[in-house]
């Protein structure tokens, strides 16, 4: 036991680089979800990812207990037109700080599984190209509008 | 004597041209739509007159042209399943109505749905109030939607279905209708509740 314990140490540290290249580990930063008005059947979610590697990664899946699915939306205005555009993958370029936020990139979270009300927080589970996963918590609050927070 | 009548005349002459110029400068400089917009709004000159149309409140009391007169209303179109840009945008014009003020200063605030296979007084009277109690939603039938959105150039489209949900495609505008049910002015987005609300103060002339 004692002899084999370098080598599981050894393999321990090479899986952990697998998942997570030090090179390459995204930070989450700000990460909340709008509380929902009633009768609505979907929240969004925003936060800060940055890259701060010299590899490109992305954000490919998220998952959340709570929620049945969850979608990565960018709301694009074209022409005077805003337009909801499921995205397969959320590009994160080496030294990227990639914002999502109100009338911008958003997580779609749909169908809650519990009744989410402001001061309540849920986790989401982000997933990576790379291979390696996030979990954030992220809490639930009203909107304010920009022009408020001056 | 003679000589003090002519500096008289050219005097009152000089003073006429002068009034005269005065006012034409003032002129051009009041009326242009130019100097009373602000960045990201559109002054319509002239504003342009809306056709009757027939669509429903959340109370299920008819929303029609009438319905607009007498009040300066900040319309928008979006839709209730909307999770990011209408929601964003109902939280600015509520800001907008603590700046601006709301039905007591004859200011009023319409949500239309564009969604009705989803949407109804019901679903309205839920959502709304959330952003403000006066808030007024309405929605209809296509045609009478159509008669209200082809009037004031808003936009929507309904997207196609995936996993049993579609979204609305729809204008991010925010429309601003004046006390003669005519369409005023537009802001286009991203929206800014002090610029909305200084946006209408100016086309009140204060």
């Amino acid at each position: 036991m004692t002899r084999h314990k370098p080598f599981a140490v050894a393999v321990m540290l090479l899986m952990a680089s697998m998942v997570a290249p030090a090179d390459n580990v995204i930070v989450v930063r700000d990460a909340w979800v709008r509380e929902a008005p009633p009768g609505a059947s979907v929240l969004a979610a925003y936060f800060t990812l940055e890259n701060p590697g010299s590899k490109a990664d992305k954000l490919v899946a998220v998952l959340s207990p709570d929620f049945d699915k969850i979608e990565i939306h960018a709301t694009e205005i074209r022409a005077g037109v805003a337009r909801m555009i499921a995205l397969d993958a959320l590009p994160l370029p080496p030294h990227a700080v990639v914002t999502l936020a109100p009338g911008g990139h958003h997580l779609m979270l749909h169908q809650p599984r519990r009744a989410l009300a402001a001061g309540m927080s849920i986790k989401l589970e982000l997933r990576f190209e790379s291979g390696a996963h996030l979990t954030v918590v992220a809490p639930v609050r009203r909107a304010e509008s920009r022009a408020m927070h001056h | 004597m003679t000589r003090n009548a002519l500096i008289s005349v050219s005097l009152v002459a000089a003073l006429g041209i002068i009034l005269v110029l005065g006012y034409l400068a003032g002129r051009t400089f009041r009326d242009p739509a130019r100097a009373i917009s602000v960045a990201g709004m559109t002054v319509l000159e002239p504003a342009s007159p809306l056709p009757e149309f027939r669509l429903l409140d959340q109370n299920n009391q008819v929303f029609d042209r009438a319905r607009l007169q007498g009040k300066w209303s900040y319309v928008f179109f979006g839709y209730t399943h909307c999770p990011d840009i209408c929601p964003t945008t109902l939280v600015v014009l509520r800001d907008v109505q603590k700046l601006a003020g709301g039905q007591e200063q004859g200011i009023q605030y319409i949500f239309v749905s564009v969604d009705p296979d989803r949407d109804n007084a019901a679903t309205l009277k839920n959502y709304l109030p959330y952003f403000h109690p006066e808030f007024i939603g309405a929605t209809g039938g296509r045609d009478e939607l159509m008669r209200l959105t082809r009037a004031v150039g808003a936009y929507y489209e309904i997207g196609e279905t995936r996993g049993g949900r579609y979204e609305v495609h729809h204008s991010a505008a925010i429309f601003l209708i004046d006390p003669e049910a005519r369409l005023r002015a537009l802001f286009a987005g991203p929206h800014d509740a002090a610029r909305l609300a200084q946006g209408l103060q100016r086309l009140q002339g204060n």
